[in-house]
């Protein structure tokens, strides 16, 4: 499931899925056993993703960024 | 005016100015501006409204002014007379103003020394009102709507959890203030693009349209927030912009506008993907997520997985072990029942051994008294013959006795004639041994030399004597 089109959203509205349908105490030991990995693969994505906007706020200005650009814009183009 | 304004080429030999084949004339320029003037001049009276723009309030009898919309712009020149009965402050009419005025066109000819100028010549001004820039607001929302830019913002996928935000407000404002701490308290701490603008003048719609533009196109950002405090809808006037919100509609990236208060409608409102009423709403609604009750969520999470997981196995294993011990289980209980099946036999056999060992012993008691009785009929017929047959045997053994005993008498009678004891009776003695054997010749007694001689009435010791004279014999 945590493939390159995973996304935060998609991945929680998977563990949430993943979750209701354990609740439920249906499914077999097999499909649990299967639910149970996926969900903590999800989970880690999930908190990667969480992780990655929790460290620090980094702030930049858009006129820097486009300095920035435009002058390596001709480095990468030599 | 074609055809108005005659060539005054003289008649009387002076030279003709020649035209251009096709256009009437040539004609003098001054009578053509003045001529021009007045054709300006006729032009209908109207009102117009804009936003103003390069006022010049100088010394001089004008006071000068651009008003300017999104599609052009027109310059203006009021009479500074007219200017001051109006009574408006100096700071009223500023760039950025919005305003009607009522007036027409004019044109100044100009002169030999003076440039020629075209103005609206305004009789009339006044700043415009709520109702004037609602009433073009509404037109211009009709017109947007018509077109469907309502529609593409609305349609675009708004990520919950958004790693780069880029925001377009004024640098130091109130709003970027609010937008951060709205963002802190959500724990949010990814990367912020800051895209300052103007927000309140003319140069603030196109500087905000660019900032969006760059930021969808150059600064990688998942969501674009547009901000600023509230104010008057004149204030807020540059988001009722025509190609602002064009470029808004177009753009590729989820734009969130937060654009004065609650009760505050700019036309970006209707083309953003969202409208929110404060930046603290624009901070919640670019980051849906609240990261600190994510966080905790998702541990949450993990431990009801693990809590499942772990459940779902030891049910099973519980329900295996269950399962593994029902044969035994159930032998016991097959076990128990045989035990108790064996104790009832052998209470049972118990039972009948013992009724069997009854009636047996009934049986035998009746046959034992049986044979008993027979027995002691037999014994007493057994008894009653031998009976008759011991005093048959008494008889017989009496006779028997009496004739043994005339025997015995008969014989004791010659015996008693044969009895040593009756010889010895007659006097004789009878030599006997030491041994008591009896010396039958003399030279037996010769031999004993002491001997015993037996004689009625007892024996007596008896010794040779006379040994030398019967050896010389």
């Amino acid at each position: 499931m945590t493939t390159e089109t995973t996304t935060y959203e998609s991945a929680v509205e998977r563990i949430e899925e993943i979750i209701a349908r354990l609740d439920s105490n249906q499914a077999g030991l097999r499909e649990t056993l299967e639910l149970c990995r996926e969900g903590r693969g999800l989970i880690e994505f999930a908190a990667g993703e969480l992780d990655a906007v929790g460290h620090g706020l980094e702030e930049l200005r858009l006129d820097e960024l486009i300095q920035r650009l435009e002058t390596d814009a001709p480095a990468v183009q030599t | 005016m074609n055809g108005v304004v005659r060539s005054q080429t003289g008649e009387a030999g002076a030279p003709t100015t020649v035209g251009v084949p096709g256009f009437p004339g040539p004609f003098a320029v001054g009578r053509y501006a003045a001529r021009l003037r007045e054709h300006m001049r006729g032009i209908a009276r109207v009102c117009l409204i804009g936003e103003v723009t390069g006022v010049k309030i100088g010394a001089g009898p004008n006071v000068y002014f651009e008003l300017r919309d999104a599609d052009g712009a027109i310059p203006c020149a009021m009479w500074r007379t007219d200017f001051d009965r109006l009574g408006l402050r100096a700071d009223e009419l500023r760039d950025g103003s919005e305003v009607v005025v009522a007036g027409g066109c004019d044109f100044y000819p100009g002169s030999a020394s003076a440039s020629p100028r075209f103005a609206f010549r305004v009789q009339d001004l006044r700043l415009a009102g709520e109702g004037d820039l609602l009433a073009r607001l509404a037109r211009l929302r009709r017109q947007l709507a018509s077109e469907g830019l309502f529609e593409p913002q609305k349609r675009l996928a708004r990520p919950r959890l958004p790693r780069r935000i880029g925001v377009v407000t004024a640098e130091g404002s109130a709003a970027r203030r609010d937008l951060l701490a709205g963002l802190e308290r959500r724990g949010w701490r990814g990367t912020i693009v800051w895209g300052y603008a103007p927000v309140q003048d003319r140069r603030a719609a196109p500087a905000i349209a660019a900032a969006i533009r760059d930021l969808a196109a150059l600064a990688r950002v998942d969501v674009i927030v547009v901000t600023r405090g509230g104010g008057s809808i004149a204030d807020l006037w540059a988001f009722c912009d025509e190609t602002l919100c064009r470029t808004v509609a177009l753009t590729p990236v989820p734009v969130v506008s937060a654009v004065g208060h609650d009760v505050d409608r700019t036309l970006i409102d209707d083309v953003a993907g969202v409208c929110c009423s404060t930046p603290t709403h624009a901070a919640e609604t670019a980051v849906p997520v609240d990261c600190l009750a994510a966080v905790a969520a998702l541990a949450d999470a993990a431990r009801r997985v693990d809590v499942c997981g772990r459940a779902a196995v030891l049910s099973r294993a519980r329900e295996l072990a269950g399962r593994s011990r029902a044969p035994r289980e159930h032998l016991a209980r097959h076990r128990a029942h045989l035990h108790q099946l064996a104790r009832e036999l052998r209470a049972a056999t118990s039972r009948g051994r013992a009724d069997r060992l009854d009636f047996q012993r009934r049986i035998a008691f009746t046959v034992m008294g049986r044979k008993v009785g027979a027995a002691r009929r037999q014994t007493d017929e057994q008894r009653t013959a031998l009976g008759g047959r011991a005093a048959g045997l008494e008889r017989a053994v009496q006779a028997d006795a009496g004739r043994r005993a005339k025997s015995i008498a008969a014989h004791a009678a010659a015996l008693r004639a044969h009895d040593p004891e009756r010889t010895l009776e007659r006097g004789y003695a009878l030599a006997l041994g030491e041994d008591g054997q009896p010396l039958t010749n003399a030279a037996a007694v010769r031999g004993a030399h002491d001997f015993n001689l037996r004689m009625t009435g007892g024996t007596v010791g008896a010794q040779v004597t006379d040994l030398e004279k019967e050896e010389t014999k």
